[in-house]
């Protein structure tokens, strides 16, 4: 489909000439390659999502709101996105404009006192932590990394991250939004809708924080958020980071306040007891099972090539052979990496000195080979910066997480035979198939700490396949199946893998109502998605969002 | 490689964006952490590598056909590589930059050319050179210096001054500053000149690869010809065409930058730095001495998969990111200089923005080009410097031209300028 050129000059008087494209190659750049996985369905072999109708690229608020208006005069959908990092942000249908949100990138305003951060949708982690630390501040990055928008995750995600349990999520973290609703009319959520600026997202003033994320966030279904403010935490290091050395083994000599430990422990028992004791101290300020997702069994000898600019892929078998990757391999087996920060000399003696007595409570210990300067000084910077996170794609160029285990630490961790255990050997059988990456089964990596202060942890079984391989594609596919009915055989209900698939379907497109209200109607809490289906009638009268909101008739 | 061959790559960009920033490790600010100049100023992802790579997809696919914005996408890039370092972070066997190199090519052999390239390039099969300047004329720079003329006398090391060098008189007189260091520092040296020719490296860059090849056999016979075994360049893209993209002819010449060999000579004492330079400098690392200058390693093999799905190559490929780029030699000669200030940019190394003079910009996107530029002048001054520094005349060129335009206040230099001022 194309749209009408009347309708389309019409946009083209919004947003200018130079910002607006229906060139069918330009409009080839703005779909998904559904052989990605996309976050989390699929994988389906060379199936791309749909090509939208044209392209705009706004500069203003304004702009947004004259566009979202248009779209509601002429029934045409509309789907924003701002740093397209999965298929979340592209059209589902035909009839549909895309909002490519670049031109609106700046930081309005850092408040340093008040300790907050006004954004427009396409600032990124990298520079709002950048700019951030010049104040002492820091901001928490979520899970896809410094890439993305912080204002996505923060109106239209949960935007959990390895620092979570210190920095908190981004929905925790926004203190007001400014929204274009699904009509064109413009609400600004929380204290800044009274005019008394952006300090709390509840009031005084329109308090919609609920009933724009709903369960885990619109996706860019509900309307289009335009700036927000977000939650900053304090940085006690220096700004910029002090990097060095060669890419991509890029690392940071940070001041003594500041370390990084890869933990090992005995058994999972005493990995589960060591969450809930640094929780309960309090300490850590990132804490996240993070090299694990290249897996068990290869996550020794990737931390060598990705620390050492002279190494690649090319030389992963050879250091596996290596008896000291080995045995750095066997003492991450069940691990996490964590980062300290102290305020103050005193705090990160305290902190070091309580981190000591946990591991000797638990057995644990700080794995010896992650303690080599050059490897610390890469892993701190790693963690703190979230620069390398789409690394889940190197093997291959494809992943995504199968099973999804979330809950407190030990929900997955305890008993005879743990469920990460089983997890592992269910994928291991797998992956002798050879479509998949042979990891070692456990590719568990996710945060220590869900939300502020602690209290759960997420994970996902990374799974690398590669997308331009029909075999490998497919089998992906069969696997994440066969995963899912595992997972229901176990009674643990759908894992990760098929997150999406109430929303997404093979095709690229919306899933048929009745097997969406199916998915919908035997996942947790299908009151709270009915209610959901109100606001969504009320708010989006013309059905101009997509299947990504959670709603069941 | 055709454009086919980087099919693999098309399909396995999993769209991060990666490749339009700068390393995130190495974000300092807001203002200054893009990497990628084309999607910077066009915005539409289309002019970002990831974009590139649908877009060449799409067409392969025969999905959509080559328009106006096609070809703009396929051309309004200045092939500095920003992406290709930063794609490797995360992706070590991803491409972009060949992809698009290919991709160029691929558009001009389809007929589907610009015409302000198309008069460069008729005018560069008449005359060898891209300055739209008579072939006679080349030589006129070195007039009145007293140097050897290549072949009809015998050198160790032939001065390569390369296009921009040879005709544009705003620069010529760093090139004769060059070649005479060179001389009173004891080197056999000699030049070519009306003989020399085009390196064809800019040719190459804007897609016209049957003219960079003819360019690279004619300079290769001529030089083998002449015996000459060492050729020193000023020049940032003839560096990159002769040591990165000869070596695929069969050929391997010892090729330097003047920046390398002056830095050798300062070190080995017979370049002697003593006046002192009050100034406080930036470096502007040149993208063909920088990212791209990484020494060639000769590599023909296959992929293959190791532990299920992980891609391998064999032999063991050489990765291309930037990490060994020729980045300490120009700082070096800069911290030798008595009293020479240097101040560096935020974004450097294999990470520097681009100047905006390569790939055909210059020529057919003028405003691109300049923005590029100016975008980096802005760099240069936030540092607080008087000089932005450079060591490649297009980069230089280009500069000076934004300086110009914009009124900035900071001179533009050529290292070799500094050098004379401390001799």
């Amino acid at each position: 489909m194309v749209l009408k050129r009347e309708i389309y000059k019409e946009f083209e008087n919004i947003v200018g000439a130079n910002n607006i494209s229906d060139d069918e190659a330009l409009l080839d750049s703005y779909r998904y390659p559904l052989m990605h996985t996309a976050i989390h369905l699929g994988p389906y072999y060379r199936v791309y999502t749909p090509r939208g109708e044209a392209v705009l690229l706004p500069g203003s608020a304004e702009e947004v709101q004259a566009i979202v208006k248009l779209c509601n005069k002429h029934k045409v959908r509309v789907k924003a996105s701002s740093t397209f990092w999965s298929a979340w942000g592209y059209p589902m249908e035909d009839n549909t404009i895309q909002l490519d949100m670049r031109r609106m990138n700046r930081i309005l305003e850092i408040d340093e006192k008040n300790m907050f951060a006004v954004v427009e949708p396409h600032v990124i982690g990298a520079t709002l932590q950048a700019e951030a630390m010049k104040h002492g501040l820091n901001t928490h990055i979520h899970g896809p990394g410094a890439s993305c928008s912080c204002l996505a995750s923060a109106t239209a995600l949960n935007g959990l991250g390895p620092d979570t349990a210190y920095l908190g999520h981004h929905s925790e973290n926004m203190i007001g939004a400014e929204w274009v609703m699904p009509d064109g009319e413009m609400v600004r959520v929380g204290s800044v809708g009274s005019g008394l600026g952006w300090f709390y997202s509840e009031g005084p003033g329109p308090s919609l924080k609920g009933l724009i994320r709903g369960m885990v966030g619109s996706m860019g279904s509900m309307g289009v958020f335009t700036k927000c403010a977000i939650k900053l935490h304090p940085w006690p290091g220096p700004a910029p980071f002090p990097t060095d050395g060669r890419p991509p083994a890029y690392k940071a000599v940070l001041p003594d306040n500041l370390k990084s430990y890869t933990l090992g422990f005995p058994d999972w028992e005493a990995w589960a007891d060591s969450c809930y004791l640094i929780w309960e101290a309090g300490i850590g300020y990132v804490a996240h099972r993070q090299f694990n997702m290249f897996g068990r069994d290869l996550k020794g000898a990737m931390v060598r090539i990705l620390s050492d600019p002279t190494k690649t892929l090319g030389d992963i078998v050879e250091l596996l052979k290596d008896p000291e990757v080995q045995k750095m391999t066997e003492d991450m087996k069940r691990d996490y990496q964590i980062v300290l920060a102290g305020m103050t000399p005193r705090d990160i003696e305290w902190q070091e000195k309580v981190l000591d007595r946990i591991l000797e409570k638990t057995g644990g210990w700080k794995v010896e080979g992650m303690l080599e300067p050059n490897l610390h000084d890469w892993s701190l910077l790693y963690m703190l910066r979230l620069g390398h996170k789409n690394l889940n794609l190197v093997y291959g160029g494809g992943y995504d997480g199968c099973f999804g285990i979330g809950g407190t630490p030990d929900f997955a961790t305890t008993g005879e035979y743990p469920r990460v255990e089983q997890a592992t050997d269910f994928k291991k059988e797998w992956e002798k198939k050879g479509n998949i990456v042979a990891a070692g089964g456990d590719g568990m990596m996710g945060g220590i700490g869900g939300m502020g202060g602690g209290g759960m942890t997420l994970w996902e079984n990374f799974t690398h396949f590669d997308p331009h391989d029909k075999a490998s594609t497919e089998g992906t596919y069969e696997f994440f199946n066969a995963t899912s009915e595992y997972g229901k055989q176990k009674g643990w209900g759908p894992g990760m893998e098929k997150m999406n698939d109430y929303a997404r379907w093979t095709d690229g497109r919306t899933t048929p109502k009745e097997i969406r209200n199916k998915i919908l109607s035997a996942g947790g809490q299908p009151e709270a998605l009915r209610y959901q289906r109100k606001f969504y009638e009320t708010f989006n009268p013309n059905d101009l969002g997509d299947s990504y909101y959670r709603t069941l008739d | 490689m055709a454009l086919e061959d980087y099919l693999p790559d098309m399909e396995r960009c999993s769209q991060c964006s990666y490749c339009k920033w700068i390393p995130f490790d190495q974000v300092k600010s807001w203002r200054f952490a893009d990497g990628c100049p084309s999607i910077a100023y066009n915005n539409f992802l289309s002019y970002s590598a990831r974009g590139r790579f649908a877009v060449a997809l799409s067409l392969l696919n025969k999905q959509s056909t080559y328009t106006d914005r096609v070809v703009d996408i396929i051309y309004k890039c200045t092939t500095c590589g920003s992406c290709d370092v930063s794609d490797k972070i995360c992706r070590y066997n991803l491409e972009p930059l060949e992809m698009i190199q290919e991709l160029k090519i691929r558009a001009v052999e389809d007929g589907q050319v610009l015409p302000a390239h198309t008069a460069v390039i008729e005018h560069l099969k008449k005359e060898n050179n891209m300055m739209m300047t008579p072939a006679v004329e080349r030589g006129d720079w070195a007039k009145g210096l007293d140097v050897k003329i290549i072949p009809v006398e015998k050198a160790e090391v032939l001065f390569h001054a390369g296009c921009n060098y040879s005709y544009d008189k705003d620069l010529q007189a760093t090139a004769r500053t060059a070649l005479t260091i060179l001389k009173n520092a004891g080197v056999d040296v000699g030049i070519m000149g009306n003989e020399e020719l085009c390196c064809g490296g800019r040719a190459y860059d804007t897609g016209y690869k049957e003219e960079f090849t003819r360019l690279a056999e004619k300079n290769i016979k001529a030089w083998k010809a002449a015996g000459v075994k060492t050729i020193v360049t000023p020049c940032a893209d003839g560096y990159h065409t002769i040591m990165r993209l000869y070596p695929r002819l069969g050929v391997n010449f010892e090729v330097y930058h003047t920046v390398q060999y002056f830095d050798r000579l300062i070190k080995e004492g017979k370049i002697k730095l003593s006046k002192s330079v009050p100034m406080r400098v930036t470096y502007h690392d040149p993208c063909h001495l920088g990212r791209r200058g990484e020494p060639y390693i000769p590599w023909e093999g296959k992929e293959k998969k190791v532990k299920g799905q992980v891609i391998v190559y064999e032999p063991r490929k050489p990765r291309y990111n930037g990490a060994w780029g020729v980045y300490e030699p120009p700082r070096d000669i800069l911290k030798s200089i008595p009293g020479i200030e240097l101040v560096e940019m935020e974004r450097i190394k294999e990470y520097a923005w681009c100047c905006g003079a390569g790939g055909g910009t210059r020529e057919a996107y003028p405003d691109f080009s300049n923005w590029t530029a100016t975008e980096r002048i802005e760099e240069a001054k936030a540092t607080g410097a008087e000089a932005l520094v450079t060591a490649c005349p297009w980069c230089e060129r280009n500069f000076i031209d934004a300086v110009n335009s914009t009124g900035a206040d900071i001179k533009v230099m050529d290292i070799t300028d500094l050098i004379k001022q401390a001799i």
